[in-house]
């Protein structure tokens, strides 16, 4: 298949322009030249034509009979074609006609009129001129002066010759322009298209260890080119950011992999050290079946969060419903309930009047449960949990507020981030792995929401989730 | 010898001590964070320390840096999950003699133990000779004028720590911080029975004593 060419096209466009301009010049041309040199001839027509007409005399006797002196006629225009002319008499008729008029070649008195004929191959132009007046006068009561018509006829086989000449100049010109305007417009147009070469050029250097486009300030310059070059740093922008998090997280998984695994490998090579007793075994197993366990959750947590970060960064929507997001909220309340129980904790849901929100309720009441279960479990004893969802402007606003330790400032800022653990003794206890912060804020952005925290050290913590209403 | 586990994965610390203590007969004892773990290391004299770098309480770097701050020589080898070239250059920087990756082999842990131990007490090769005496570390025998000697675990423990400081005088309290973990002071009667012990299988066939007792002083292998 042929490739397409955008150099191709804007030569070929180019050329056939050019083509429709150089016939259009030459039709133009033609025409005007001919339209000249036919009314120059027609001036001299009309010029010969009074001349043949002087020659008609009177007769003397004053009859008012005219008759025509041959002595005096005119040149022809064209030395090599002669002219023909016929003359009448308006009362007499017929007087005369050119020496080698054409046999058979009749024309009629009629009014004034230019027109073409041929004969005998031969093309003419031809005008009729009526009341012309014979010049010469005799003196009589009884003198009738007359009127003549004459017919004067031209070959404009010059014209033609020089119609012809002209066409010809005129190719020949309009051609050699044709091909000199093209070879310019190739290569204007080639430079054009060089800063798209230049452009794909530095385009081929970016790769994952650089980033960087450095567009070409060619390609800068060109008006067309900018949206491409600003939509393809943008692009890369993305595609750098997406890749940066995907390999941390990459880093990140097997840096926190690698402890589990260590354990676990720890634990049946010092089991195979050495024999031992049925019951070392069995408890040895047992061990590495936990450890595996929770090798398990770690990666299961892992992949929750890779999934919601993926939603984040491509927004894509699924068909969803619009829930009720008090509903969801409600749910996980009375889901972990009976826990803050166990630990004499209270929970306070406070709603007010139904909070619509296009989502998936399982991904809110993930939301909701990791967030609800963190400010349960860094509550103390007998202390209480206030959630409330509130309409705020055009957005949904849930907040949770436990009255704990709070978070240091700083750790504050980094609590979203992955794996990340304030206190490892303290999560570690807790079976955390350090995810459900990172997973909440990926899925709260996937659905184009804000997360913040604010924290007292000693007074408490408070989650605020903001998510945008759908626009009624 | 005495090793300190400072490792806050309760069931990794338990494996590399059960590790150490069933293969090489050390004494150990585990620090599940790093103030412990700076507490312990201070407080005791070890012969070696593994340390874990992601520590609650107290980070595995600042531990190693108060370590060596306080002018300890004691060996540490660095248990890590970074193998990555700037952290390892940092924790070496930071003081630290060796370092494993995790997830490790246990083998190996145990021969990086060994070695950062022969290191630290000025004892290049595994076997230790003194005289006729000759103690393999790795595979734990003892022969002397090539006569194969069995000792039971804790003789051997006495001799390999004697046959690392030879011509050393080594207190009674010196051998039972080294041998016992942090309640060894219940056992301070038992190292005379090892030592009686251990010379009546050394002597076996040969007139010179290795084992001087220095009374009031302590204990010295010499040939």
């Amino acid at each position: 298949m042929q490739r397409d060419s955008i150099q191709r096209r804007l030569i070929a466009s180019v050329l056939l322009s050019q083509l429709i301009l150089t016939a259009g010049l030459m039709v133009i041309g033609v025409v005007v030249t001919y339209w000249r040199l036919l009314s120059t001839l027609d001036v001299a027509m009309q010029a010969h034509a009074t001349s043949v007409a002087v020659l008609v005399r009177y007769t003397e006797d004053a009859s008012g009979h005219v008759y025509f002196d041959n002595s005096l006629l005119p040149e022809s225009i064209d030395p090599n074609h002669p002219d023909q002319f016929m003359v009448w008499a308006d009362r007499t008729g017929y007087l005369t006609r050119s020496e080698d008029w054409p046999e058979g070649l009749q024309f009629q008195p009629g009014p004034n009129q230019h027109w073409n004929f041929t004969w005998a191959g031969v093309p003419y132009h031809a005008l009729r001129m009526t009341h012309v007046p014979v010049l010469d006068r005799e003196v009589g009561a009884s003198f009738r002066p007359q009127t003549l018509t004459v017919v004067y006829a031209s070959p404009t086989l010059r014209i033609r010759q020089q119609v012809k000449a002209a066409l010809v100049s005129i190719a020949v010109a309009s051609l050699l322009l044709l091909g000199a305007t093209t070879w310019l417009a190739s290569w204007k147009i080639r430079r054009g298209l060089l800063p798209l070469q230049i452009l794909a050029r530095q385009a081929s250097l970016v790769s994952t260890q650089s980033w960087k486009l450095q567009p070409p300030k060619e390609a800068e310059d060109i008006e067309e080119l900018r949206p491409l070059t600003e939509s393809m740093t943008q692009m890369l922008a993305r595609l750098e950011y997406s890749f940066k998090q995907q390999r941390e997280f990459v880093g990140n998984a097997a840096h926190e992999l690698k402890t589990p695994v260590a354990v676990l490998k720890s634990t049946l090579q010092s089991l195979l050290q050495r024999p031992r007793s049925s019951e070392e075994y069995r408890a040895g197993l047992q061990a590495s079946l936990q450890d595996l366990d929770r090798l398990e959750q770690l990666l299961q947590w892992m992949l929750r969060l890779a999934r919601a970060e993926q939603w984040a960064q491509n927004s894509q929507r699924r068909e969803l419903d619009i829930i009720d997001i008090n509903s969801t909220c409600e749910e996980v309340v009375e889901r972990i309930r009976s826990i803050a129980q166990s630990r004499n904790t209270t929970i306070h849901l406070a709603t007010n009047g139904p909070v619509p929100f296009r989502a998936d309720p399982e991904d809110l009441q993930l939301v909701w449960t990791n967030l609800l279960e963190n400010a349960v479990r860094y509550s103390p004893q007998g202390s209480s949990v206030e959630v409330a969802v509130a309409r705020a402007g055009d957005k949904a606003r849930i907040t949770f507020q436990d009255h704990g330790a709070g978070i240091s400032a700083g750790d504050l800022p980094r609590i979203f981030d992955r794996f990340y653990r304030g206190d490892p003794s303290r999560t570690r206890a807790t079976g955390g792995f350090g995810l459900g912060l990172a997973i909440v804020k990926a899925l709260v952005e996937a659905y184009g929401g804000t997360i913040a925290a604010d924290s007292t050290p000693g007074k408490g913590t408070r989650m605020t989730v903001e998510l945008p209403m759908p626009q009624p | 010898m005495r090793v300190l586990v400072v490792e806050d994965e309760a069931r990794l610390a338990e494996n590399i001590a059960r590790s150490l203590r069933e293969s090489a007969g050390y004494a150990v004892d585990v620090a599940s964070d790093g103030q412990e773990g700076l507490f312990m290391a201070e407080s005791n004299p070890y012969d070696v320390v593994l340390l874990d770098l992601m520590l609650p309480k107290l980070d595995g770097m600042e531990l190693l840096g108060r370590i060596r701050q306080s002018g300890q020589h004691t060996p540490v080898l660095v248990l890590t999950a970074r193998d990555d070239k700037e952290s390892v250059i940092a924790l070496l920087n930071a003081g630290a003699d060796d370092y494993l990756t995790k997830p490790f082999d246990l083998g190996e842990l145990l021969a990086r133990t060994k070695a950062l131990i022969r290191r630290g007490k000025g004892q290049p090769s595994p076997v230790v000779t003194i005289g006729d005496l000759e103690l393999n570390t790795v595979n734990r025998t003892v022969q002397r004028g090539g006569r194969a000697i069995t000792l039971t675990a804790m003789e051997y423990r006495v001799l390999e720590y004697l046959a690392h400081r030879p011509r050393a005088v080594v207190s009674k309290t010196e051998l039972l911080e080294h041998l016992y973990d942090y309640n060894w002071e219940k056992f301070s009667n038992v190292i005379e029975v090892y030592i009686s012990g251990l010379r009546r299988k050394l002597n076996e066939g040969s007139s010179r004593q290795l084992i001087r007792t220095l009374r009031g002083q302590g204990y010295m292998l010499q040939d």
